[in-house]
Parts: structure tokens; C-alpha cells; sequence
């Protein structure tokens, strides 16, 4: 007796139909699983022999035959728990029901009840877009599908109420449709920009980061207060839209790191330790291909603590995922690309003990220390690092006076006024440009200079040393500068402040 | 290059890399007389050296292949020579207990044909230290060729304000240049003013080298200002040749507190000349002071100028306070004010008044 049921397979971020073809035959008794199954593939018959047991139905004694089509490509993942259980119990005629069109996606416990499965949300928009309509899920992956409009979506708790369910003798809704406004009042960060205390500065410079969307670098002593500036990065992002959310819920839901509420409705915020390997930066894995932490931070920001700490060469696999927005990641077990769209902070001290530029402590360090920690960062990488400014060292007077500081709430008022005239100027280039994105051709274009501004920045040039492609880099943020004093033109004023977050090229003194 | 027989046989003496800088002029004072007597050369090198060094150095001495070798290496390095008893040796540096026989050469050698003047400090300077000691050296350079050592700090400094004035007076042979931090700079120096040292091209550094190397520096000048230098600082070695050869002693005050000038203090309590500004050295020696220059400020600019003028270093987010003025707003104004060269950042927000 044969039978076929459907199932998912996910390659990266697109998925493929397969199918579980069943085939019980009469002679010698045994199980085999064809069709490239990985490890937790393989191990699913286990699995699906207990559960079936355990459901009070019958595990066929006799020559078992289960194929996942077509043969070619890896399944991995535990998701076919549950199509290959129905599809047996469909070969052995335990269930005569129809299940044409019905996509089946499941892990099984011994017990026969329904463990989640990652993926979910990538699987349902893909399969949505090749038109298929109905699902039967894991009840605890019920959250994450609910976010998706137009589809038959049921959620289950074990093997038996399948069946149950299929067989008619049990009644159930499909899992109702959420609107992303819903979930994204209930989120909220737990930082902002008000429980940063002096650091007038280095908020200003952020402010100019996140408006136009610059990485950045911050140089400061230990415990100056680098990564709380960091984490304040998220709170004045504008947020999330609904197709943005979404993204990034697909990533997170490939890698397994969906929280209960079934979407990422606020931007990420990654911190990989400065251990960190190429791999698990970019992504990749030899058993199973995984988004690496530049495609988890993907709309959100990325971290580097202790820069300088990184290993060269992971550093430097970041340059091609910076300009391309996406990494391609090629492996023996296929090539899969994830977005990875984010923004770039960073955080290094100004020198191995740390003290440079101190009003207090003295620097141990000599000019020739400081130059080899500074020069353990490529001139390409930090091409790509628009603003590098200081963070002071914390005084006691900022901790003690509270000044109000502003909140994240305000200043994302302002960043979100900057996007917009963005938006507006770079209505005819490529969607989701900003001003960090541009390249020469769009700097001519939309980046005039008056005559004032260009001897300002000769004159800048000449004495402060800079590099040929400072300039550039000074010309953006001089931009978002503008943008967030809503002038049309760049002004010298504006030339001048971006020319002073340069701090990292600045002379060793 | 021509050199006349005596030279050639100075330079040989010089190469000859078992003989240390005493052993060198011990060789030379017997040679003092128009007509070298090869005979006292001998005695005197024997009484000093063991002999098996002393055969080396009698077998390099006399070899005609070690001759060609030595001045072949020169010659392929456009390296020129000028030795004790050839014209042009710096006068003042034959004062000196134990001079320097050869003196190798790279860049523009009629520098020390100038009166000079040399400005020394400590490695690990402030920006107080190697801002003056590039704006004394620019100012000085009018009158003097400045000299100085090679590393980074202060000495750098001196040599980048004086450009086209600059001697920097090596601790060993030319070749080794190349591997040092700061090679970019010497290489300008080279180009633009003058590269010293009384070693072979091919002699490593060694650090006991480099306090034998400062009696050059002190020697060839008239005077010597130390810009900083801790109670160790090998500046202070500087400063002891100069005074015992006679020399004038200059040093900038510090605060009681500040490590980094405690031996510039000892210097001045000692009866070094303290400098209030570049005025000092130019007023002893009986020279005009600069010019003052004028520079065109806005009314932000020189509000903010005024402040720094009191406070010296100030913070960016004090500055705000202290104005009233938004931070980002000062932040344009303290970059333009230190495109035009009247202010300085020195690290952690922190600007300082040049």
C-alpha cells in the first residue's frame, strides 16, 4: 500500500515542497528512510515508531519503505516527524481521510505529542507564495503563524488529535489571523537614551549614526559607557514596518532564537563576544547552515565590543556583507544567502591600558603601542565606518546632576524627520537608500557643495591630515547633518562638525 | 665621493665594528699629528683592547677587500663622510671629551655648517610637550638647524616643526631606519634636512648606544632645551653633556604634580633657563621675538577662545555649560578653530589651547 503526504523543506530563507511517499509492502521486516535525510532526519524514525505506539495505533511489522521527494535536495530538521507518522498510518490504512493539499510540519515526542519546529514563519510564507493553503502545525508554533494573512493554519498538540482532526471526529478553528500593530504595543526596549548621563557628545554623534543610517565607532575609556550608548541605538531607530518584522522573524525563526511571542517586533541588538568566529559571524555550519549574528542583527545593529579584540579575519569578512546588504554563504551542504542589513557600532578603547586622552590617568602606553592596537583594524573596514567619536570618561558631576536628559522618544522624533527628507531626495534611486548608502555618483548628485563649504573642507584637509577618503565620509555625515538641521544645502558649520568625528585618525598625541 | 688618504684611513678606523666610540677616538688621538704614526696608533689600541680583538682589528684595518667593502657599502647607500680631520667637521663637536671620528651622512650636510640648537624630550610626552617642541622648533629653525634624536614623542615633533632645519642624530647604522615606527618621518627628515650617526650603516641598535648617541646631540649645539623628560628620561642625559661642555640649558616648567616634567624641573632649579615661550630662547641669544600673527575669528569662535585661554584644557561638555551653547553647536566651532591651528584635541572630548 502506498501514500504521499506533504511537507516543507527549507533552503536558507526559501523553502521547496516535499513529499513523504510511504510504501508497506510484504517480506522482510524493516524501516529505511530515503531521499537525503540528515541526522535528525534519519533519527525520526525512532521518534515516529514510539509516538505511533503510544497513540494507540499500530507500527506495521513488515517491509517499510519511506521516501522524501525529490531526492535531491538535504533535509534537515525534525519538521517531517509528523508527516512521515501520518503517512505510514495512511499506508497501513489506520487513516483512510483525505489529506491532499494539507502540509504537514511537526517534531513528534515519544508520547506522540507535537514538539515545535523552527522555521515555521519562512516555511509558511514561502509555501503561501507557491499556493498552498492549509497547515497543520506544532500548537506551540501557533503564535508565530498567526502573523500570516491567508492561510488555513491548524495548530495541534499531538499525534492522536491530528488523526482525530482529520478524520472529522474532531472540530477545530483555524489559528486566527494577529495584527503586528497588536504586538508591537507590547514591546518596549529596556533602554534609553535618558539613563545616559553627560556624554553630549557621543549622543550627538549617534543621533547623526541612526539618521543616516552611518556606522559608527565609539573610542573610550573602560566603563565609559560605550555599551549602554550602544544599546540606546535600537530605542531611536524608527520602527519596524510590518514587512520589515516580518524579515527578520524569518531569520530568527531558521535559527530557533523565536521568543514565545511568535514575531520580532523590535530591532536586534547583537553582541557577539570578541571570540567570535568568522562563521558564526557570517554564518554557515557544517551540519546544518545557520544564520551567522550579522544576518540576526539583519534591520537592527550590530555590536563589536573591543573591536580591536576581534580576530582579523572575521573582521574583515564583514566588508562584503556591509556594502551588499546580504551574505551568500557557500558550503558543502548547499549555498544559501540571508539578508543582513544592519547597522554596524562599534566599541575600542584608545589604547591597550586604556587611558589615553584621560584627564586623570596617565596613559602607560607609547605612541608605537598605540599606533600597532589602532592599526589592528584595517583602512578598509574602517572605510566603512563613517563616525568615530569619543566617549568621554564618566565624571562624577554627570552621574550626580540630573540634567534631564532627553528621551529616546525625542530623539527618534528627529532621526524620523531626517528619514523622511531622505526618503524624499532619494525618491528616484534604489528603494531604502540613505545617506550612508550613497556612492560617489549620488554624492555629485545630491551633495553640492558651495563654493564656501569646499575651501572649508580644503582647508580642514590640509591641516588636520586627513585621508583621501575622508573626504567622502565627511561629505555623508555633513549630509545627515543638514538633514537633521533641515537644510536643503550642506553648510560650512555642518562640513566642520562632521569633520571632527574622526577621532580614530585623529594624530596620537 | 673623494676622500684624501686620511680620510680614508678615518673612515676604515670608524667601520671597524670591534672597536667601541672610546677605542675609535683613543686610535685618533694618535693620529693627531699631520704625520699618523702608525707605530703609537698601535701602542695606544693595544693598551686599551684585548688582543685578539685588537688583531681583528689591525687585519680589517690593513685589508684592501675590507677597504673596498666599506667603502663600496657607502658609496651604494649614498652615504657621504665627514670625518674628524676633514673641512667642515662641526667645530663645536671637536670640544667634546671623546668626539665622534666619522660622522655618516644622509640628506643636506651643509645644515651643520649653521649654528644649532637642539630640542629634546621624553618618548611618552604630553601634547604640551610636543606642541612646544614643534612650535619652538619652527620659530628656532629661523635662526639655528635644529637637531635632535629620532623617536617618537618629542623628538619627532622637534624634527616636523623645523622641516627643512631638521638634523636627527642616529643611535646606530642607517640600514636599521627602515624597521623603526616612525620611518616615514625620518625619511622625510632625510630628504628634507640632514640623518646622522657615527656608526657603520649596517651597526644594530643596541640601548646602550643611545645615551653614548646624546653627547652628539648636546655637542653639536649651543644650547638645548628640554621640552620633558621624567626623573629617568634619557633627555636629562642630554642635558648633563651640554652642561659639561659648556653648553646653554633650556627646560619647560611643569606643575609640581606632573611626573612626566619633574626632571625639567630639576633641570631649572638646577639653573637651566625656564622658557615662558619661544621669546626666552630667542631673547638669549639676543634675537628679535616672532612676529604675532593675526587670524581672523568669529564671535563664537573667539568667545570660546577666551574660555580656553583661562582654563587651558577644557572639556567640550564644560565648554557647553560654561557658554550655554549646545555641544553639537561648539563642536563645529572647535573644529574650525583647530583647522586654523589655535587649538587641539588631545583625547577623551577634551580640547587644549595651543
Amino acid at each position: 500500500m502506498f501514500s504521499k503526504i506533504l511537507s516543507y523543506a527549507l533552503n536558507g530563507l526559501e523553502g521547496v515542497a516535499v513529499e513523504i511517499e510511504t510504501d508497506i509492502n510484504k517480506g522482510m521486516v524493516s524501516y529505511d528512510l530515503v531521499g537525503l535525510p540528515d541526522a535528525a532526519v534519519k533519527e525520526s524514525k525512532e521518534r515516529v515508531r514510539s509516538a505511533i505506539k503510544n497513540s494507540a495505533f499500530v507500527f506495521p511489522i513488515t517491509k517499510i519503505t519511506v521516501n522524501l521527494a525529490p531526492a535531491d535536495i538535504k533535509k534537515e530538521g525534525s519538521q517531517y516527524d509528523l508527516p512521515i507518522a501520518v503517512s505510514l498510518l495512511k499506508a497501513s490504512d489506520q487513516l483512510l481521510s483525505d489529506t491532499d493539499g494539507i502540509v504537514f510540519l511537526g517534531e513528534l515526542a515519544l508520547d506522540g505529542a507535537l514538539r515545535p519546529v523552527t522555521g515555521i514563519l519562512p516555511i509558511l510564507i514561502s509555501a503561501r507564495d507557491r499556493g498552498f493553503k492549509k497547515f497543520i502545525i506544532p500548537a506551540a508554533n501557533a503564535n508565530e503563524a498567526s502573523y500570516i494573512d491567508g492561510l488555513e493554519v491548524y495548530a495541534m498538540t499531538s499525534l492522536k488529535q491530528v488523526v482525530a482532526f482529520l478524520k472529522g471526529a474532531e472540530q477545530r478553528l483555524p489559528v486566527e489571523h494577529r495584527g503586528y500593530t497588536a504586538a508591537r504595543a507590547n514591546a518596549a526596549y529596556d533602554y534609553d537614551m535618558s539613563l545616559v548621563k553627560g556624554q553630549a557628545v557621543a549622543k550627538r554623534a549617534l543621533e547623526i549614526a541612526v539618521a543616516g543610517g552611518h556606522n559608527i565607532l565609539f573610542v573610550g575609556p573602560p566603563g565609559s559607557g560605550k555599551t549602554l550608548l550602544a544599546r540606546c541605538i535600537p530605542t531611536i531607530m524608527p520602527d519596524m514596518t510590518f514587512e520589515e518584522a516580518l524579515e527578520v522573524t524569518k531569520i530568527h525563526s531558521v535559527a530557533g532564537e523565536l521568543s514565545e511571542e511568535g514575531i520580532v517586533s523590535l530591532r536586534p541588538f547583537r553582541t557577539p563576544h570578541h571570540t567570535a568566529t568568522t562563521v558564526s559571524l557570517c554564518g554557515g555550519g557544517n551540519v546544518r547552515l545557520r544564520p551567522g549574528e550579522i544576518s540576526m542583527a539583519h534591520k537592527g545593529v550590530l555590536f563589536l565590543d573591543e573591536l580591536p579584540e576581534y580576530s582579523r579575519h572575521t573582521l574583515e569578512s564583514l566588508r562584503q556583507p556591509l556594502e551588499d546588504k546580504k551574505i551568500t554563504v557557500t558550503r558543502a551542504g548547499g549555498t544559501v544567502t540571508y539578508p543582513a542589513d544592519f547597522m554596524l557600532c562599534a566599541g575600542m578603547n584608545p589604547c591597550p591600558c586604556g587611558n589615553y586622552g584621560s584627564a586623570v590617568r596617565q596613559c602607560t602606553c607609547t605612541p608605537s603601542q598605540i599606533a600597532k592596537y589602532r592599526a589592528k583594524i584595517s583602512g578598509p573596514l574602517m572605510d566603512r565606518i563613517d563616525i568615530q567619536v569619543e566617549v568621554d570618561g564618566v565624571r562624577y558631576d554627570d552621574l550626580a546632576g540630573d540634567a534631564s536628559a532627553e528621551s529616546s522618544a525625542a530623539v527618534k522624533e528627529r532621526v524620523e524627520r531626517a528619514r523622511a527628507i531622505q526618503r524624499e531626495r532619494f525618491a528616484d534611486e534604489k528603494s531604502g537608500m540613505i545617506n550612508a548608502g550613497m556612492g560617489e555618483k549620488q554624492i555629485k548628485k545630491y551633495c553640492r557643495l558651495s563654493p564656501e563649504c569646499e575651501a572649508v573642507l580644503k582647508r580642514a584637509y590640509e591641516s588636520l591630515n586627513l585621508s583621501a577618503r575622508a573626504r567622502t565620509r565627511i561629505i555623508k555625515v555633513a549630509r545627515t547633518i543638514a538633514d537633521l538641521a533641515f537644510s536643503e544645502d550642506i553648510l560650512p558649520e555642518h562640513i566642520l562638525e562632521a569633520a571632527s568625528y574622526r577621532s580614530y585618525e585623529a594624530e596620537i598625541r | 665621493m673623494n676622500y684624501t688618504a686620511v680620510e680614508r684611513d678615518l673612515i676604515t678606523l670608524s667601520s671597524i665594528t670591534e672597536l667601541n666610540y672610546k677605542d675609535k677616538f683613543t686610535a685618533l688621538s694618535a693620529m693627531m699629528s699631520p704625520e699618523p704614526d702608525i707605530g703609537a696608533i698601535q701602542k695606544s689600541l693595544i693598551k686599551r683592547c684585548d688582543i685578539g680583538v685588537y688583531n681583528k682589528v689591525e687585519e680589517k684595518y690593513s685589508s684592501p677587500e675590507f677597504r673596498g667593502y666599506v667603502f663600496g657599502e657607502l658609496e651604494k647607500r649614498g652615504i657621504e663622510c665627514v670625518t674628524y680631520f676633514s673641512e667642515g667637521y662641526p667645530e663645536a663637536l671637536k670640544k667634546l671629551k671623546d668626539p665622534p671620528v666619522t660622522l655618516f651622512l644622509k640628506g643636506r650636510r651643509e645644515l651643520l655648517n649653521n649654528r644649532c640648537f637642539s630640542i629634546v624630550g621624553s618618548r611618552r610626552s604630553t601634547f604640551y610637550a610636543t606642541n612646544g617642541a614643534s612650535t619652538f622648533a619652527r620659530e628656532l629653525s629661523r635662526h639655528f638647524t635644529i637637531v635632535s634624536g629620532f623617536a617618537a614623542g618629542a623628538d619627532s615633533a622637534a624634527l616636523g616643526g623645523a622641516e627643512y632645519r631638521a638634523v636627527s642624530v642616529i643611535a646606530f647604522g642607517f640600514d636599521h631606519i627602515a624597521s623603526l615606527p616612525n620611518a616615514a618621518m625620518l625619511e622625510r627628515v632625510e630628504k628634507n634636512g640632514l640623518l646622522l650617526s657615527e656608526y657603520f650603516p649596517t651597526v644594530a641598535p643596541q640601548t646602550y648606544l643611545f645615551p653614548i648617541r646624546n653627547r652628539i646631540i648636546a655637542g653639536l649645539s649651543v644650547g638645548t632645551l628640554v621640552v620633558s623628560a621624567g626623573l629617568k628620561s634619557g633627555a636629562l642625559i642630554t642635558a648633563g653633556h651640554a652642561v659639561a661642555n659648556g653648553r646653554d640649558v633650556f627646560a619647560f616648567p611643569y606643575a609640581m604634580t606632573a611626573g612626566e616634567g619633574a626632571g625639567c624641573n630639576n633641570l631649572i632649579h638646577d639653573g637651566a633657563v625656564l622658557c615662558r615661550g619661544v621669546e626666552d630662547v630667542l631673547g638669549f641669544y639676543g634675537f628679535a621675538p616672532p612676529p604675532e600673527k593675526r587670524i581672523e575669528l568669529s564671535e563664537e569662535e573667539a568667545a570660546v577662545l577666551e574660555i580656553m585661554k583661562e582654563d587651558g584644557e577644557i572639556f567640550i561638555n564644560t565648554l557647553s555649560q560654561r557658554l550655554g551653547t549646545p555641544s553639537f553647536k561648539l563642536i563645529a566651532v572647535l573644529s574650525s578653530l583647530e583647522i586654523k591651528g589655535l587649538v587641539a584635541r588631545i583625547g577623551g572630548n577634551r580640547y587644549t589651547i595651543v
